[in-house]
């Protein structure tokens, strides 16, 4: 049923790394027209030299603007799919959330979804069949210390996603959302590496019964939904977490 | 601002550490039940207190309090 992605064109926001940078990688095995999106130009060039060729296009934009947002919906030919995969990750711990940390995380995390979707919609850009994967978190149901905002955009982006497919199902747009656990990605990198020992990292892996999980894991999920194979899916929301919230992991 | 008010007012931000803990030359991440969250508290205390952003390799870099003093101010001058 992958092959169904082949004549569809594909958005793929926040490219420029980690989940994104996966997808359409992954995605370009099988559909000829994507389009990339990130803010950063030359991480973005790097994503299209490692993605299978095709008629891909790369559009340099910063989703946290509002002005990049319409610019951006305008400019690009009507999809088929988005797979909305811009992300910010912030620890800050309750005590020190100031409103500088909120919109960081709320315009990256959940506004970018909003408002490209409405000019998306706005502009007609939208092919009927479409489908929309956003990423979401675990966290928003397993929380950890200092992810008050992250955990919290999230679980905005969820609630707004049930509404959304709810709305867009007489024109057949489907929507899902994925909740990843922890993947091995730069902000896995940064966040994990910078806070934590060696010792904790390694008790942190143990909660993971399949262990921490790779950019590839959520991309082919991603791939799935993007395609016709899922076409009976919408407002599903799936947990992908090597087991973390099963319960307590046996310990050595 | 020296480096006995940075270790005061840090201390202040531990709030389950006794006060005169740290030294300049005391390793932060030798704190009793250090833990992410502390690595968290100092991201943040940099920001609040000195609008300075640390990065995740300035922490990796710095292992006393002195070092950290010095990465915050030499920061705070750029």
């Amino acid at each position: 049923m992958l092959e169904s992605l082949k004549h569809k064109t594909i958005l793929v926001t926040g490219a420029s790394s980690g989940i994104g940078r996966t997808t359409a990688i992954l995605l370009s095995l099988y559909c000829d027209n994507i389009i990339i999106t990130a803010r950063r130009e030359k991480e973005l060039n790097d994503t299209l030299l490692m993605m299978k060729k095709g008629n891909h296009q790369v559009i340099v934009a910063d989703l946290k603007q509002t002005s990049e947002i319409e610019h951006l919906a305008k400019t690009i030919p009507s999809i088929d799919g988005w797979a909305h995969c811009t992300g910010k990750v912030l620890p800050v711990p309750v005590k020190f959330i100031q409103q500088k940390h909120y919109e960081d995380v709320f315009q990256t995390n959940y506004l970018s979804a909003v408002y490209l979707l409405s000019h998306l919609l706005k502009y007609n850009k939208l092919n009927a069949n479409s489908s929309i994967v956003f990423i979401s978190s675990i966290s928003t149901l397993h929380s950890y210390f200092g992810g008050a905002l992250y955990t919290s955009s999230k679980a905005a982006l969820e609630s707004y996603a049930r509404t959304v497919a709810l709305e867009l199902a007489p024109k057949k747009i489907r929507v899902n959302v994925l909740q990843p656990a922890l993947v091995r990605t730069n902000i896995y990198e940064d966040t994990v590496n910078a806070a934590m020992n060696e010792e904790e990292i390694k008790k942190y892996e143990k909660q993971y019964p399949l262990g921490i999980g790779d950019p590839q894991d959520v991309a082919n999920m991603i791939v799935f939904l993007l395609s016709n194979a899922s076409k009976w899916m919408t407002g599903t929301f799936i947990k992908m977490d090597g087991g973390l919230t099963l319960g307590f992991n046996k310990s050595d | 601002m020296d480096i006995q008010e940075f270790i005061q007012r840090l201390e202040n931000e531990f709030e389950d550490l006794p006060k005169g803990t740290l030294k300049p030359d005391t390793n932060y991440r030798d704190i009793p039940n250090w833990s992410s969250m502390h690595a968290l508290i100092i991201i943040a205390f940099a920001d609040a207190q000195f609008n300075v952003e640390l990065t995740a390799s300035d922490l990796r870099n710095a292992n006393t309090i002195q070092d950290l003093y010095d990465v915050i101010k030499s920061k705070m001058q750029s």
